[in-house]
């Protein structure tokens, strides 16, 4: 077990980058209860913004200067997507039965996988992302890459930045409000259809700042990247209680924790060398999420709610 | 029209249908400024109905809604806006936020700021929080509510929420207040309370439009009272108009049974039983 604060640290790291992607499930779903399964593509195209950011800068751009341009891009992509996503896809179906807009997401997914594959250049393999460059550096026992840095920073910061957003603005309280009750909230005055774009373009925003970090982490970015980080990133926004931001984040974090520490130990358990190792840590990581349900159908934040009447 | 100024509410021949239910017909009313106007009638009448009209909730299939002489807009949202607030028959606070931040989202067609200048967090977003917080801790001095301000709305006692609500559509600086009934499960001492409420927001400037089934209550506030039968505004005037009017006595009590017994008898004999 001499490994076991690399693989908190490690587990962490990709528990962030889950929180954030989970983020723009959880805002969604909370205001219009409609499960976005489209986020995972709006992270991609933030991830392809970015890298087409970094492709126009001259040569010689230090990576400094650069990422916050490729963060800028990203951010927009994304936003722009994902509020157009909104407008011509959601809204129509808004009063529908929620199967429609369910499909809709499903095919908007499709669609925008497709789009990115057929007319970005060369997008029919990985594209290649920049990395951070430098070498790894150490604390104590823990070694963690400079790409890291990145979300290290990143992450506390936009979930600070929400929470305060939320709980001490006008706009935040009316989105609190929204998400309780929202024929109410309109007879308060709340003009509720800009509030769910604003949930969607935060979700898009919070999703590119994630995409960046993915690129930065992998050194690539792919057309089909969206779908497993979309997938694990709906499970962490269920573990944590699908609708609560800071459950989102948690969700994130437990889900990372358990692929690492799945990862790094299964194996070692009696009878167990079958199943661990890099190939099983999605099993773990789902096995999570079903015990997890099977005591708190909530989620680990979540509020019991009796059905709406 | 000769009249001098326009009431502040007109509403002018209401319908409401849904499919083949008519739940409004043809209703027509004015408030004016600083009148306390009643409107009653037995359950199923269509009050809330008509309530959802005027706020926007509902479209009306017919007539118009006329707020200080300007038709008002189908939105609820741009309705608050206009000036028009309302409370609901069940109570329908943010039950997860605190009692201050429910009459901070009350106040929000009253406050402006743009997503960035709060990202930014300027002068500007200082002084509105500020002086939204300063008007919301106002209106929960107002209800009594102060000392509660941190507290989650669904912690209150019954009776506080309902005030808190009133503080909350007090919030959007309404020129008419609609109650739909606020004395809804009160004692009489908390009724009596409420009565005193509703005269201290009339003596503030602002009018109310208010449903009930307290007789005792509507009478004691109201300039004027309205009734609504099976979707029809049947009477409308001061208590003895009301409180004598025979439609309105047959439409709560039924038809005297002296006036019932020989028109049954001609059909059939065993209706008396029957019209229980």
């Amino acid at each position: 077990m001499h490994d076991l604060p690399q693989q908190l640290a490690n587990g962490l790291i990709l528990g962030a980058l889950y929180g954030l992607v989970a983020i723009g499930y959880t805002m969604v779903y909370g205001i219009v209860q409609l499960i976005n399964f489209a986020h995972g593509e709006i992270v991609m195209v933030g991830g392809f913004g970015a890298l087409t950011a970094y492709l126009a800068l001259p040569g010689g751009t230090t990576l400094w200067l650069a990422l916050p341009l490729m963060l800028i891009a990203g951010v927009l992509v994304s936003t722009l997507t994902a509020v157009a996503a909104e407008r011509f896809a959601y809204r129509p179906l808004r009063n529908a039965p929620r199967l429609a807009p369910l499909i809709t997401a499903i095919g908007l997914s499709i669609f925008l996988q497709q789009l990115v594959f057929s007319f970005y250049p060369d997008a029919k393999k990985a594209r290649v992302f920049p990395k951070i460059p430098g070498d790894p550096f150490s604390l104590g026992s823990v070694t963690i890459q400079r790409s890291d840095l990145f979300l290290i920073i990143a992450a506390p910061l936009c979930m600070l930045a929400l929470g305060w957003f939320v709980t001490r603005t006008r706009s935040g309280r009316a989105m609190q409000a929204t998400s309780q009750d929202p024929d109410t909230a309109k007879l308060m005055g709340i003009d509720t259809d800009r509030i769910i774009v604003m949930a969607f373009a935060i979700g898009a925003a919070f999703a590119a700042v994630a995409a960046v970090a993915y690129g930065l982490r992998s050194g690539q970015v792919d057309f089909r990247m969206g779908f497993i980080l979309g997938l694990k990133a709906f499970t962490a926004a269920v573990l944590g209680g699908i609708g609560n931001i800071y459950g989102a984040m948690l969700g994130g974090l437990a889900l990372g924790l358990a692929e690492a520490l799945a990862t790094g130990y299964i194996q070692h358990l009696p009878g167990m060398h079958l199943f661990g190792g890099g190939a099983w840590k999605d099993v773990w990581a789902f096995v999570l999420l079903i015990l997890v349900l099977l005591v708190r159908p909530q989620g680990l934040l979540g509020e019991r709610v009796a059905d709406r009447a | 029209m000769t009249t001098t100024a326009a009431p502040l509410l007109e509403v002018t021949g209401v319908t409401m249908r849904f499919g083949g239910l008519t739940a409004v017909n043809d209703v027509s009313l004015t408030v004016g400024e600083g009148e306390i106007i009643g409107l009653i009638g037995p359950n199923g009448a269509g009050k809330t109905t008509f309530f959802n009209c005027l706020t926007g909730l509902y479209v009306p299939t017919e007539g118009t809604v006329r707020y200080r002489d300007v038709q008002l807009p189908p939105k609820p949202h741009l309705v608050t806006q206009a000036g028009i607030a309302r409370t609901f028959q069940n109570i329908r606070l943010f039950a997860n936020m605190t009692v201050l931040e429910n009459v901070l989202v009350g106040r929000h067609t009253r406050t402006k700021e743009g997503i960035f200048s709060a990202i930014l967090r300027g002068p500007g977003y200082h002084r509105a929080e500020a002086e939204s917080r300063a008007k919301a801790m106002e209106l929960l001095e107002f209800t009594g509510l102060a000392d509660k301000a941190e507290h989650l709305a669904r912690n209150l006692p019954y009776g506080e929420q309902r005030k808190l609500e009133i503080a909350r559509a007090l919030a959007s600086d309404p020129g008419l207040l609609l109650l739909d009934e606020p004395t809804a499960g009160m004692n009489p001492q908390e009724t009596r309370a409420a009565e005193e409420l509703v005269f201290a927001i009339r003596d503030k400037g602002i009018s109310i439009l208010v449903i009930e089934h307290d007789m005792r209550f509507i009478f004691n506030l109201c300039d004027r009272t309205a009734v609504l039968v099976q979707g029809q505004k049947i009477v409308e005037g001061d208590r003895e108009t009301v409180q004598n009017d025979e439609r309105v006595i047959t439409a709560y009590l039924g038809a005297p049974l002296e006036e019932a017994a020989p028109a049954a008898e001609g059909t059939t004999p065993a209706a008396p039983e029957d019209t229980k």
